[in-house]
């Protein structure tokens, strides 16, 4: 019969956690994040909207300014430049990569504003070498990266691969320009768009040596009752897509929903909420992420030690915020080895996951000792 | 014991008015569901598979949208039951195959008890700068875990890309000219799909290569596979497959007139061909094969028979 790493049945997450005695461990060895140089402060991009709108974004979203692409940058280009970064901080060669998954909502390359075929994760794997990797494109909204790990956690955990990498390249910030052409209030559906910022990651996954930490749960579910919340699709404005989001009603619903999902999660693994050392949340609005993690701790009766947000400096990343903030606090040792992060995805679909690990010597790898 | 396929279904649009890519996944997995006697809320993983879609929505994925159509565990289950987690994996014509050796693992893990697979495309050119390389199609197939056979075991992948630059698609800014008008948007996006000469050829090309690479590895010959899944379907890509690999034709699946031009649906319209005919039930080893951009080749062994039991 098949094995029982499984969290079925009696739980709503389709859920992995590792089982010393049916497969191997599995962490992250590291993460690689490639910010364009360009930065869009959010008084610069308000004072360029065609009408007048009085929004006071920054005060209300936390956004200061954001990463912006310049000429000749775009997803494929972003993916690639996390790529190189995350492998400069591995001991693995691209060589050593069986696996590559590019999740990011975005597919730019320099012809196409959004390249369909072939994959763009095919591209990627030729221009850092790593050409004997399996490869396709993964789309699962804001939540595509940490699906990614979901699909390689599986892959490793049952020895059927080593070592594989997840990648992806947002140039997302046009979004915000065409919703700037057309907003007009407070109320205005594509508010959400103003908070976007460009960027790229990557991160390795591997199979963890005997005992050591790693990746200690994931899981996902997708509440498809509320799937038509936050869609996009290509604009006729300009260049790239248009997202209109009901940001109020999502933000409910992922509140109402997230926290026996949590509960589920945490409990598979016999982990508290208070065992936490770094939430990560995904970046939406720093006034988002406070509401929600206030309501997790009264609803849990637990709160982690600290909650990331880092959307002041780099806006909502889309897929690649989680771990754009998890190289941020690597770069800065602030994490430290031993400590435990949660990763917490929200995406449209409404897709929630949860994944968290115990980091472990990779930390060395970062900062300035590195 | 292995993933085994417990059901598959596929259609063409023939009749409707204005198909979508949703429409046509909604139908395709309504149909599997109903050939297995399964519940939707019964899926534990719904992947999609699909490309082309009437309104390249870029979120949510399109799996979210075919899981709130049919039903699959929309919110909070009742204690004791179980979600459903969706996403869209991206790989052109070979999808399917990559999807179903994602969700055979899971199987295999445990860690999923049934996974639903779902692809449809329309035709990517619709305002008039396309391809013939699409119709519209829809396909949906059901994985299960059988303990009786070997079933989903091995897979094999493989990409060419010195002919990347055979297919290509994607969406392009096309400005709109002259004057401005109220409410008229500033242009549009267009979908611009670019087949070179001689790309069936060469995808015959990398598939036998790949093929003969996947069976040595496995230590078996072309003549022990009952039965060869190909996908596309184009006679210019089969028969030169054929004719490179040595199979006879009473041992390959050929799609119905119907399913032509089954894109991302291929390789599920070529087993349902199968099915229909009696050869699926009776093959011991099936070989399921997907090309498709990049040149990827994309290899599947599905073994009707009990584990650990020799290939033939």
């Amino acid at each position: 019969m098949a094995g029982e790493r499984g969290g079925l049945p009696g739980h709503w997450a389709v859920l992995q956690s590792p089982d010393p005695r049916a497969g191997w461990g599995c962490r992250v060895d590291s993460v690689g994040v490639r910010l364009p140089a360009g930065r869009l402060t959010t008084s610069e991009l308000m004072s360029r909207t065609r009408h007048r709108t009085r929004i006071q974004l920054e005060r209300l979203t936390g956004v200061h300014e954001r990463h912006v692409v310049e000429p000749g940058e775009n997803s494929f280009t972003l993916a690639t430049g996390a790529a190189r970064d995350c492998l400069a901080h591995s001991e693995h060669r691209a060589s050593d990569i069986e696996m590559l998954i590019s999740c990011s909502i975005t597919r730019s390359t320099g012809g196409m504003s959004q390249s369909f075929e072939p994959p763009l994760s095919l591209y990627v794997k030729q221009a850092i070498g790593a050409t004997q990797a399996i490869n396709f494109d993964l789309s699962n909204a804001c939540a595509g990266m940490l699906t990614g790990v979901f699909v390689l956690q599986d892959l490793i955990a049952r020895g059927e691969i080593s070592c594989g990498m997840v990648v992806s390249g947002e140039y997302i910030s046009q979004l915000g320009w065409n919703a700037a052409h057309q907003i007009r209030s407070l109320f205005s559906p594509q508010l959400a768009s103003l908070t976007l910022g460009d960027a790229g990651a990557a991160v390795i996954v591997e199979r963890a040596p005997q005992g050591a930490p790693g990746i200690d749960v994931i899981g996902f579910a997708t509440l498809a009752e509320h799937s038509r919340l936050c869609v996009a699709y290509p604009s006729t404005v300009g260049p790239g897509a248009q997202m209109y989001t009901r940001s109020r009603k999502l933000q409910k619903a992922a509140i109402t929903d997230m926290v026996p999902l949590l509960a589920d999660v945490l409990g598979h693994a016999g982990i508290d909420m208070a065992d936490i050392d770094y939430l990560i949340p995904h970046q939406t609005s720093a006034r988002a992420i406070r509401k929600g993690t206030a309501e997790f701790a009264r609803q849990l009766g637990a709160s982690p030690k600290h909650v990331v947000v880092n959307i002041e400096e780099n806006g909502n990343t889309a897929s690649t915020t989680l771990f754009v903030a998890l190289h941020k606090y690597l770069e800065e040792q602030r994490v430290h080895k031993g400590d435990r992060v949660m990763l917490l995805s929200l995406a449209s679909g409404i897709e929630v996951g949860i994944a968290v690990m115990t980091i472990d010597s990779q930390v060395n790898r970062y900062g300035r000792t590195h | 014991m292995g993933a085994r396929i417990e059901a598959a279904s596929a259609l063409a649009s023939h009749g409707w008015h204005q198909p979508t890519a949703r429409r046509l996944a909604d139908a395709a997995a309504r149909e599997c569901l109903a050939r297995a006697g399964r519940e939707a809320s019964d899926v534990d993983l719904l992947i999609n598979a699909g490309v082309y879609r009437e309104d390249n929505m870029g979120e949510p994925a399109l799996a979210a949208l075919v899981q709130e159509d049919i039903g699959a565990n929309l919110g909070r289950p009742a204690n004791g039951s179980h979600g459903t987690f969706s996403f869209d994996l991206a790989n052109g014509a070979c999808g399917v195959i990559s999807a179903i050796h994602l969700q055979a693992g899971l199987l295999r893990s445990g860690v999923i008890r049934l996974g639903l697979i779902v692809t449809s495309d329309v035709d990517p050119g619709h305002d008039g700068n396309g391809s013939d390389l699409v119709r519209p199609t829809g396909g949906a197939l059901l994985l299960g875990w059988d303990d009786g056979i070997a079933g989903f075991a091995d897979f094999h992948v493989e990409t060419f890309p010195e002919y990347e630059s055979l297919l290509t698609s994607g969406l392009t800014w096309h400005a709109r000219r002259g004057p401005h008008v109220p409410l008229a948007g500033a242009g549009h996006s267009q979908m611009v799909v670019n087949e070179q000469p001689g790309y069936q050829a060469r995808c015959a090309d990398c598939a036998r290569e790949a093929t003969g690479r996947f069976l040595g590895r496995l230590g078996m010959s072309i003549g022990e596979i009952d039965l060869l899944v190909p996908a596309p379907a184009a006679p210019e890509f089969l028969d030169r497959l054929r004719v490179g690999l040595g199979v006879p034709g009473d041992r390959v699946a050929f799609t119905a007139e119907d399913m032509a031009g089954a894109y991302t649906s291929g390789p599920i319209a070529a087993l349902e061909a199968a099915r229909r005919s009696g050869r699926l039930g009776e093959a011991r080893n099936v070989l399921l094969l997907a090309v498709g951009a990049g040149i990827t080749v994309t290899l599947a062994l599905y073994r009707q028979t009990p584990p650990g039991a020799p290939p033939a």
